[in-house]
């Protein structure tokens, strides 16, 4: 209860007990991210897109990374890959600077909208992102088999991408993220757009990957999913981390499911209304 | 290099398999056999206008499939979102770049080797002879070119926004370098300053392309051209392709690609 | 099925239409000036624009793609080699020197990648020599020593370079592009003469060469350049000495037609067509019909004494059918 009093305050303090000699071994290490826009009518104002963010993820754990749109959780996620460097502030992955490529190496990531080359094969796909990784031959056609099995695309791997479903893109995503064996998984809404049969075998993989000892970082709008997975979770809100905690101790602190925690969390009731400053957690 | 190498397999794959290139094959084939049909006064043995216009079929298709397989790489990327689990792997992005530029230029070569066995087969029927050297000089300054060409093309791609104004603008300086290159000197000779002195520099720092296009040493069956100033000729373009590909890694580092 | 029907009933309606409409409009003036080659129904009448250009390219391929640009300085002269040889004059080439010296580094580079040496089709470059000079004084290649005379009576220069023929058969080589500009510009008699030249002269193609001054005379009726180039297939080639008259004196009657009240008439060509039809005159005993027509030659001709000695001679009865030096045949040494 202490804990997550704490968490609650400050919204940015690291989870208790962790050093910076602990924080350099982290799987994702943020401290005091701040992303900047700047506008393109300087007329305009700025947009703060992240603000002053801190939070660390532990080795084996899944962490859910919660907020409404707009957020900031798509912009962090960027960080973390490499895509949007940061206007002040560190982030970390298993001790290396997201701007140092290497820290790459241990890190699969699935994006949101499952774009791939048109005119690859699945197969083909999956070997050119593991020459990417620099994995032996032999070790790669091991790799691409046994992520294909997982994923289910053995039957679809030697047919062009163009003659993928949504389903089938999703899948064929999150093998090319689990090719190099990675540490760390980062999925921006692996569920997003999938029939509940899909969103169950995700959750199924997830959770085997959990089992496997992965550290896993997702983003999702399925709260019943999140609240079933993850170990921790985190609610940002324009950019700032309002919330965040094991999913256990937050449920008992709020004595409410995770929906309706994270309403709270943004200023809203179980109604939608807005709640008034005092009523704000 | 085995990423970048990794990244030009994929754009090789992409224009083989987009089809681009053959129907610009299938087009200058079928255009050059019914230009050596013509009856020209009943004389069977007229080659070179054959290989002319074979040539300059070539040429523009040459010149069409580097730029706009080069100009589309990178935006088109950044368009349908591949280019995010990309950059998600642990590659530079002067990797990608790099890689983007070598598959471009690699299937480039691939397609000038077609085009310059098919040209090779057509000026054999006519002339009876097949000079190699000559051939092998001329296709590898015509690929060096490209190089330069796909650099150029890269560059712009990483720093215009439309793929359509990146095109018109490559197309339209890499034909007034072709027609014009050579002239500047002379026009510059005849102007007043300080026009003179912008016109020469223009002379001055521009890539000479038009020293690649060695056609009408071809098509005239002139000897050929002296190694030492071939290579020469070659260290030149490698200079300018590297220019090129280096200011692209620069100004792609610095880019938003979100 | 429904829409197979349909369809195939549109097509045969299309069909029928179409062999209704056709000869209707074939018979129309409009439509009948849309007849044509593929270039006259595309290009219209703009296609004389590029006549001039197809011309230049032959005159490019005779000197194997060594050709001034737009940009280049060539002194002002516009005669080419190619034409010159066809028109039996010697005047100078205007591609010979315009390239100049290299002007900057670029420019000296750059001259290894393209055609930068002067040459002619089907002929060899030979450059005379000054004794002592280190150079082998042998014989050149077609037999001809140092200050010997041509063939016509003329004598270069040591150290001038002169084109001697080679007897190859390149030449062909302009023929597609004298094919193309007569496609484009029908009116443009100095193609059909140069082509007929070189296609008689070089490459032996006497009958294609009457071909194409008969289609160029279908639309230039009048043109006395033609008809000579006619008369002399028939005259030198054929050994029809009837015709060949006919057509020397129909060009002649041309020439006085376009020219007599010419300012500046084309005197070269009078000088031609007078000269041959006074040597096929002299040669068929015709001797006072040749000495009238000499006399024409003299007024105009560069040389009038040579041809008053030949007139002089005649009227002495010790010519008989010789022609005069230098002055009827074509230039073959082009400089």
């Amino acid at each position: 209860m202490e804990t997550v009093t704490v968490e609650r305050q400050s919204g940015a303090a690291r989870r208790s007990g962790g050093g910076v000699a602990e924080a350099r071994s982290l799987p994702i290490c943020i401290e005091h991210l701040r992303v900047v826009y700047k506008a393109a009518n300087r007329k305009a104002a700025e947009k703060i897109a992240v603000n002053d963010l801190s939070l660390s993820v532990e080795e084996g754990e899944v962490f859910g990374f919660l907020g409404p749109n707009g957020a900031g959780k798509t912009t962090t996620m960027n960080v973390l890959l490499g895509f949007v460097q940061p206007t002040s502030g560190k982030a970390e992955i298993y001790g290396k600077s997201v701007r140092d490529e290497a820290s790459r190496a241990e890190l699969g990531y699935l994006p949101e909208l499952t774009y791939y080359y048109k005119f690859l094969t699945g197969r083909e796909l999956l070997r050119f992102y593991a020459k990417l990784f620099e994995l032996p031959r032999a070790e790669a056609e091991k790799r691409i088999a046994q992520a294909l099995k997982l994923v289910e695309m053995e039957q679809a791997a030697d047919k062009p991408i163009r003659s993928y479903s949504k389903g089938m893109q999703q899948r064929v995503g999150l093998a090319q993220a689990l090719i190099n064996d990675p540490k760390l998984l980062i999925l921006d809404e692996p569920t997003s757009g999938l029939d509940p049969l899909g969103r169950m075998k995700v959750r199924q993989i997830i959770q085997r990957l959990k089992d496997e000892g992965k550290t896993v970082f997702f983003s999702s709008h399925e709260l019943g999913e999140v609240e079933t997975v993850c170990d921790r979770v985190g609610i940002l809100f324009n950019g700032q981390l309002k919330e965040s905690g094991s999913v256990s101790s937050l449920l008992e602190a709020y004595q409410c499911n995770l929906e309706r925690i994270f309403l709270k969390v943004i200023g809203f009731d179980e109604d939608g209304n807005p709640l008034s400053g005092k009523e704000v957690a | 290099m085995k990423k970048s190498f990794a990244i030009a397999e994929v754009v090789v794959k992409e224009l083989f398999r987009r089809k681009d290139f053959y129907v610009l094959f299938i087009i200058t084939v079928v255009l050059s056999v019914l230009m050596a049909g013509v009856n020209v006064f009943n004389e069977p043995s007229v080659a070179r206008y054959v290989k002319e216009l074979c040539l300059l079929l070539i040429w523009v298709s040459s010149l069409v499939i580097a730029i706009t397989t080069a100009a589309r790489q990178l935006p088109v990327e950044k368009e349908q979102r591949t280019l995010f689990p990309l950059l998600a792997k642990p590659v530079r992005r002067s990797q990608v770049l790099i890689g983007k530029f070598l598959g471009c230029w690699l299937a480039c070569g691939g397609t000038l080797v077609c085009f310059y066995v098919f040209f090779g087969i057509l000026s054999m029927s006519r002339e009876g002879t097949w000079p190699v050297l000559n051939y092998f000089q001329a296709l590898l300054l015509h690929w060096v070119m490209l190089g330069i060409v796909t650099a150029f093309t890269i560059l712009g791609s990483v720093m215009f926004s439309a793929v359509s104004a990146n095109i018109t603008i490559t197309f339209a300086l890499v034909a007034g370098i072709l027609f014009l290159g050579r002239h500047l000197n002379k026009i510059a000779l005849q102007l007043g300053e300080p026009l003179q002195a912008v016109v020469y520099g223009i002379y001055y720092l521009i890539p000479h392309l038009e020293l690649f296009d060695v056609r009408d040493l071809i098509i005239h069956n002139w000897p050929l051209i002296p190694w030492g100033v071939w290579l020469g000729a070659l260290v030149y373009g490698a200079f300018f392709t590297a220019l090129f590909v280096w200011l692209g890694c620069v100004r792609f580092k610095k880019m938003l690609v979100h | 099925m429904k829409t197979a029907l349909i369809t195939v009933l549109l097509l045969v309606c299309c069909f029928g239409a179409g062999t209704m409409v056709e000869p209707r409009l074939g018979a129309l003036e409009l439509y009948r000036r849309h007849e044509g080659s593929p270039i006259k129904v595309l290009l219209g009448e703009s296609r004389r624009l590029f006549a001039g250009q197809s011309f230049a390219k032959a005159d490019a391929y005779f000197h194997s793609g060594m050709y001034p640009s737009i940009f280049d300085n060539t002194g002002g002269k516009k005669a080419s080699a190619m034409t010159d040889a066809a028109r039996g004059e010697k005047g100078g080439d205007h591609v010979e020197r315009f390239l100049g010296e290299p002007r900057d580094i670029i420019d000296r580079f750059s001259r290894s990648f393209f055609p930068s040496e002067h040459k002619h089709l089907g002929e060899e470059k030979h450059e005379e020599h000054f004794p002592g000079d280190g150079h082998d004084h042998q014989e050149h290649e077609h037999g001809h020593e140092h200050g010997e005379e041509h063939e016509h009576g003329e004598e270069h220069e040591h150290g001038e370079e002169h084109y001697e023929e080679a007897g190859g058969k390149d030449v062909r080589e302009i023929l597609p592009w004298l094919q193309l500009t007569a496609e484009l510009d029908p009116n443009r008699i100095e193609n059909y003469v140069v082509g007929s030249f070189w296609l008689r002269n070089k490459l032996g193609k006497v009958a294609e060469a009457e071909q194409f001054l008969r289609s160029g005379l279908k639309n230039n009726p009048n043109s006395y350049e033609m008809l000579f180039e006619l008369g002399r297939i028939h005259d030198e080639n054929k050994k029809d000495v009837t015709r060949a008259r006919n057509l020397f004196e129909a060009a002649l009657a041309r020439w006085r037609d376009q020219n007599s009240k010419k300012e500046e008439p084309d005197n070269f060509a009078l000088q031609q067509i007078a000269m041959h039809l006074a040597n096929l005159e002299i040669k068929e005993g015709n001797i006072q019909k040749g000495i009238a027509l000499l006399e024409i030659v003299k007024k105009v001709s560069p040389a009038p004494a040579a041809v008053q000695q030949r007139i002089d001679e005649l009227r002495a009865g010790k010519e008989t059918g010789s022609a005069v030096n230098g002055s009827a045949e074509p230039v073959r040494s082009a400089h």
